[in-house]
């Protein structure tokens, strides 16, 4: 375990390396300068290219990275080519709000998924089922715009009993927070929630049809009891892998779902360090969506080897 | 190693989980709800209020003399003060001027106002006046009004009330660059303390900087000794950037916001018949262009420029992309407002393939293959772009656009990598002298087509030294006759652009003419429970 748990950061360690690496590197390739960015559209050339000196951007390519990597190592993001504030003042809350978002939207998806593929499952080829495969299809098929977009003008406009709001804090107002969360999870849920009701239908259909699941209703046990501990815990397997796939789907979706609905998360962090091609903040953001991704990643193989002793062996 | 139990692991997820959650902390300012109370005053403004405005652009940086556009520009105005402003019809008055105006041909002079304070509590001295325009005619600056203060030959301080512009020659537009939202008056003890002025603001303004919290809000409260003392009436103002039109809109109709600008032209008629909701709009500023790369074939010949701004079916792009709210231009480019001899071009660019067609035939164009860059980002400069291609394609052309996000279509442009360019702004200044920026040989737009003329660039001098308005209106016809005939762009529609509110949000003018103006905020108020 050690050994395993060594290797796999040292593999982390090396991702980072290359998404950094090649952040920096794409950056610097997109034509836009942050510079005429900063200025505006009635800059001269010379605004600008006073603008480039000042931001550092004449440096050598090779000054700008070592130095990215340098100030790195030392914990430290860099400065807004912008704002001139640092990145660190910005990132950590930006990159909790958009993980609340995520992290809920997750545990729902997961929750709702499991109980909805086992239900699935149990009843197969019945109208229950027929219900849930067609339902999931449908969750599966929408993309998160139009999903979001649809909520916002049912319960905005048609219905409002959920207009947005502005954003609050749990902190400063929990229920109001709710709120606000409702709409954006609901978005964010939906196409997840359908794939893990697919995955552990599937899962559960071939599990309960296995030798050990015969085996243990041969011995009278409840119905109940084998579909609980023998084939929905065997079943989870495939779907915990699916999990951590699905739980990076979700940090994609949130660029589409803070847009729509106006969530201060990491995304329109990005979105707006991009428009203006402040370095600092795109290779920031990058690498800490990145060691997220990672992360989860990690602990999505740790999931599986406690959940099935067998692939510590493989 | 010990093996990790599942418990373990289950728990150690839950902490993670629990510790994501608590980061999640996230957010603007939060303003005690007292502020939001609102007073009524009988016979008056109320007083009080939080005043929430979804701004259609989040501004890159706060420096009172580098603007990023509109949206800084409005934020920066309700912080900040200049010499001279526009009121709410447009015309220039004094802000921190009590008294203003032409010594002789080439001096300006400014009395200041008595008892103005900064927000630290010091005094505005002419010294601060004199020392803020120096900043902004220093080139490491990169101030937007540096180079229109290129006639500047000295800013003197006076006395204690009087600061004189000395200038190389006569200007006319110096007043207009005095009123202008990025002339602003700043404290020299301050900047001189080393201070970063594009994420702190300190100035003489009716509100005072709180807090900026990039993609998410700025936030203002009143300055209590402001030097109108009724003003502001508000007791603060957040701003959350929306940059997405639809985004905007929503949070206004939806309440989350009271004021939003930019309002794209396809949701004029949503907010219009919105009883609670009031649209403030001109149709004097902003405009849709078609530049040419006038240097190298094929429009190096005035034929096929001429063709192709013919070829525009401009009355179709104006419903088209814009449903109607605006005009086209098919004429001179300043509008009636702040140009009287405007209308005498109307009608010289009609729509006419066949003329376009000819004309194309008789340069050796036919079959012409057109590349066409315009930008992805902004919808009020790619609609217009996208209608315009079916009257090209009428002349024969065979027009092809591409799109690109913003700072990459400004690549495009300024590298020339097309012949040709659809783009959308609007003048400086409310003054024709603005002409200059888009005809002149060393106007910022005229960079992107290489367009050279010499009577134009006389012209506009000459335009410049006149202060006689009878005089300047026949300078700038010509200037606008010959633009027409040598067409190194041409203009298309006049865009509706404009702010809207709810009705309980009182004073807001949207000026007529002068500039795009967030000025007359410091004036609003509440008019509500």
């Amino acid at each position: 375990m050690r050994r395993f748990l060594l290797t796999r950061f040292a593999q982390a360690a090396l991702q980072l390396f290359a998404v950094g690496s090649i952040v920096f590197l794409l950056v610097r390739l997109i034509p836009g300068d942050p510079a005429r960015a900063a200025l505006g559209e009635g800059a001269t050339e010379e605004q600008v290219a006073q603008t480039r000196d000042a931001m550092h951007l004449n440096d050598s390519f090779f000054s700008q990275y070592f130095g990215f990597w340098g100030r790195l190592f030392q914990g430290d993001l860099g400065t807004s080519l912008m704002s001139s504030r640092p990145v660190m003042q910005d990132l950590p809350n930006r990159l909790g709000n958009s993980l609340e978002l995520v992290l809920v939207s997750l545990i729902i998806a997961v929750t709702l998924g499991v109980l909805l593929g086992r239900v699935a499952a149990t009843r197969a080829d019945k109208p229950a089922d027929h219900a849930l495969v067609a339902g999931s299809i449908f969750g599966i098929s929408l993309p998160v715009f139009v999903v979001g977009t649809l909520l916002l003008m049912v319960f905005a406009f048609l219905v409002p009993i959920l207009p947005p709001q502005r954003f609050t804090t749990p902190w400063q107002d929990p229920v109001a927070h709710v709120q606000i969360l409702i709409l954006p999870v609901v978005t964010l849920t939906a196409a997840s929630c359908a794939v893990i009701t697919r995955m552990t239908r599937a899962a559960m259909l071939e599990t309960l049809s296995a030798d050990y699941v015969r085996t243990a209703r041969s011995k009278g046990l409840a119905e109940q009891r084998v579909i609980k501990d023998h084939a929905l815990r065997t079943a989870l397997l495939p779907v915990a892998s699916a999990t951590t796939v699905e739980l990076t789907t979700l940090i994609g979706s949130t660029v589409l779902v803070e847009t729509i609905f106006g969530w201060p998360g990491v995304s329109s962090l990005l979105m707006s360090a991009v428009g203006q091609r402040d370095y600092p903040v795109i290779q920031a953001v990058v690498l800490a969506v990145a060691a997220v991704v990672i992360l989860v990643n990690l602990v999505g193989d740790l999931v599986v080897r406690a959940l099935d002793p067998r692939a510590e062996e493989a | 190693m010990a093996p990790i139990s599942r418990r373990h692991l289950l728990a150690a997820g839950g902490g993670a989980l629990g510790s994501a959650a608590l980061a999640a902390c996230g957010s603007p300012v939060n303003l005690p709800s007292s502020m939001e109370e609102v007073t009524p005053r009988p016979g008056g403004p109320s007083r009080g209020g939080v005043l929430h405005f979804g701004l259609s652009t989040d501004p890159a940086n706060l420096d009172p003399h580098v603007t990023t556009g509109a949206a800084s520009d409005l934020l920066r105005q309700l912080t900040y003060n200049a010499l001279l402003q526009y009121d709410g019809d447009g015309e220039i008055i004094g802000d921190l001027a009590a008294e203003f105006g032409w010594a002789d041909d080439t001096t300006y002079e400014v009395k200041l106002r008595p008892g103005v304070r900064f927000h630290d509590g010091s005094r505005l001295t002419t010294k601060d006046v004199a020392f803020s325009f120096r900043r902004m005619m220093d080139e490491k600056t990169a101030a937007t009004t540096g180079p229109l203060l290129d006639l500047v030959e000295e800013v003197e301080a006076k006395d204690a009330t009087t600061v004189v512009f000395h200038l190389k020659q006569a200007d006319s537009t110096i007043p207009f660059v005095l009123a202008n939202p990025t002339a602003n008056i700043v404290s020299q003890r301050w900047i001189e303390s080393g201070v970063d002025p594009k994420t702190q603001v300190m100035g003489t303004g009716p509100f005072r900087f709180v807090e900026r919290i990039p993609g998410v809000s700025t936030t203002y409260e009143r300055f209590d000794e402001y030097f109108e003392p009724e003003l502001p009436y508000l007791n603060a103002m957040v701003f959350q950037p929306m940059s997405d039109d639809y985004a905007r809109v929503t949070a206004l109709r939806t309440a989350t916001v009271d004021m939003i600008d930019y309002v794209p032209a396809t949701h004029v008629d949503v907010i219009s018949e919105n009883s609670r909701l009031r649209l403030a709009s001109d149709r004097s500023f902003g405009f849709g262009f078609v530049g040419f790369v006038t240097s190298k074939p094929p429009f190096d010949d005035v034929r096929v420029r001429r063709a192709v701004a013919m070829a525009i079916n401009r009355d179709s792009v104006l419903e088209t992309a814009l449903l109607g709210h605006g005009q086209p231009i098919d004429g001179a480019l300043m509008p009636p407002a702040f140009a009287r001899y405007s209308g005498s071009l109307d009608n010289t660019m009609d729509h006419d393939p066949e003329q376009a067609r000819f004309l194309l035939k008789k340069a050796g164009q036919e079959g012409l293959t057109l590349p066409v860059v315009t930008t992805s980002t902004y919808s009020v400069i790619a609609r217009p772009a996208q209608a315009m291609l079916p009257g090209i394609r009428e002349a024969g052309v065979d027009v092809r656009l591409t799109q690109q996000e913003w700072l990459t279509f400004r690549a495009s442009v300024e590298a020339k990598s097309y012949p040709v360019h659809s783009w959308g702004t609007a003048p400086k200044f409310g003054d024709p002298a603005s002409l200059s920026d888009f005809l002149g040989s060393t106007g910022t737009f005229t960079a992107n087509t290489d367009f050279k003329d010499e009577r134009i660039d006389q012209l506009l001098a000459e335009g410049r030294r006149t202060r006689d308005r009878a005089l300047r209106d026949e300078i700038y016809r010509d200037v606008e006759q010959r633009a027409l005939e040598l067409v190194p762009m041409t203009w298309t529609v006049r865009r509706q652009q404009g702010e809207a509110h709810y009705d309980y949000v009182k004073g807001y003018r949207h000026p007529p003419k002068g500039s795009w103006t967030g000025v007359t905020l410091r004036r609003i108020w509440m008019d509500k429970k």
